[in-house]
């Protein structure tokens, strides 16, 4: 899957913390969800919520991270080449939950440790340097950072509030850069 | 602040001094309330939520730190975008600040960035004849790639610097202007 986030393997309580928060964003945005209420809903103690996320950065970055690699998963692409449709079903899926895609979007802005802005890029880089290994490392990295900027929840988050593009146009828009970045490199295939 | 400025004001520069050290996650409406003088109730009240003071900095900070050159054509467009990756990398704290604020769920109804319109009145120019659809997909592209996110995408995703950032913004511009025919851009 070209999203694919690294999440550290979860405890069952983690797990059931970052659900609860989850479902409490989209119910109440995620300013006002106090440690006390997640605990509640999670059906846990207060302090449990604190050990496992000290600081409630911690805890949205986990949200994140969790939200990115489940709800947002997406199919493998096998290809570079595919990678528009992807692109094309993510932002479909960002649609659908609002809420959730904001907070992604901006907690991967944070430029702290551990906000993951590329999350897919390993995973771009093995696809294109598997059939295009040819590029050389300035064409190859500016490949790369454009397809990783487009597949990412920024792109919704910017087309529907710069543009006011509904949820066709915003995959449209997004899948038809992608593919505009792999004009470029479309014939440059090693042969199998 | 060397000018007597309104309450609500006074608390961004305030914010923008405590950004200097610390993050914006770590400034407290107690703290910002001591540094500007004020009682943290008046923050709230200007400000009910840190989204609603998220938003309101970032475009103080992107009037008074990153004002927008203008721009007519795609080159001075590029250039513009130029300067403004590369002052962003000379103040990292406020232009994450900036890459934070355009990622939130809006407070307010908000009206689209300034670069956005200054990019669909540059197209509006340079490709007359182009029809609706691709002209929104080429301006939603070129707003994309000189955002602020983009640059914070490759500042922490991929460790570059402002000159690799600009680098990797013209070849994303040249893909998108280079799926246009070449009769698409009128003639000067």
């Amino acid at each position: 899957m070209t999203g694919q986030t690294v999440v550290p393997a979860l405890s069952g309580t983690q797990e059931a913390i970052l659900a609860a928060y989850t479902e409490l964003i989209e119910e109440l945005g995620s300013d006002d969800v106090s440690y006390r209420v997640i605990a509640r809903r999670a059906g846990i103690a207060e302090r449990t919520v604190f050990r496992n996320y000290p600081t409630r950065v911690d805890l949205l970055l986990a949200t994140a991270a969790w939200i990115e690699a489940t709800l947002f998963a997406r199919e493998e692409s096998h290809s570079i080449f595919d990678l528009p449709l992807a692109i094309r079903e993510a932002m479909q899926r960002y649609d659908a939950r609002p809420e959730l895609a904001h907070v992604v979007a901006e907690t991967a802005m944070r430029g702290v440790n551990g906000a993951a802005p590329s999350p897919g890029r390993a995973q771009l880089e093995r696809l294109l340097d598997a059939e295009v290994p040819s590029l050389d490392a300035a064409r190859r990295r500016a490949v790369i950072a454009a397809l990783s900027h487009l597949d990412s929840v920024g792109t919704w988050v910017t087309f529907r509030r710069e543009f006011g593009m509904d949820r066709r146009d915003i995959a449209d828009a997004a899948a038809w850069a992608a593919e505009a970045v792999l004009d470029g490199i479309r014939d440059r295939v090693t042969p199998a | 602040m060397e000018e007597p400025v309104d309450t609500a004001t006074a608390i961004l520069a305030s914010a923008a001094v405590l950004l200097r050290e610390r993050t914006f996650d770590d400034i407290s409406y107690r703290a910002l309330a001591d540094e500007v003088g004020i009682s943290e109730r008046t923050i709230y009240r200007q400000y009910p939520t840190r989204a609603h003071l998220l938003a309101a900095l970032s475009n103080w900070i992107e009037q008074t730190y990153f004002p927008l050159p203008p721009f007519v054509t795609v080159s001075d467009f590029c250039a513009a975008v130029h300067e403004r990756f590369r002052a962003f990398d000379a103040s990292p704290a406020y232009a994450y600040v900036g890459a934070r604020a355009s990622a939130i769920s809006p407070t307010i109804d908000i009206e689209p960035a300034y670069i956005t319109r200054a990019i669909e009145a540059m197209l509006d120019v340079a490709a007359p004849t182009l029809n609706r659809r691709d002209r929104r997909r080429v301006a939603a592209s070129l707003r994309y790639f000189s955002s602020a996110m983009f640059w914070a995408r490759l500042r922490t995703g991929f460790d570059l610097d402002a000159g690799e950032i600009c680098d990797a913004f013209d070849h994303a511009v040249g893909t998108v202007l280079a799926r246009l025919p070449a009769a698409t851009w009128a003639q000067p």
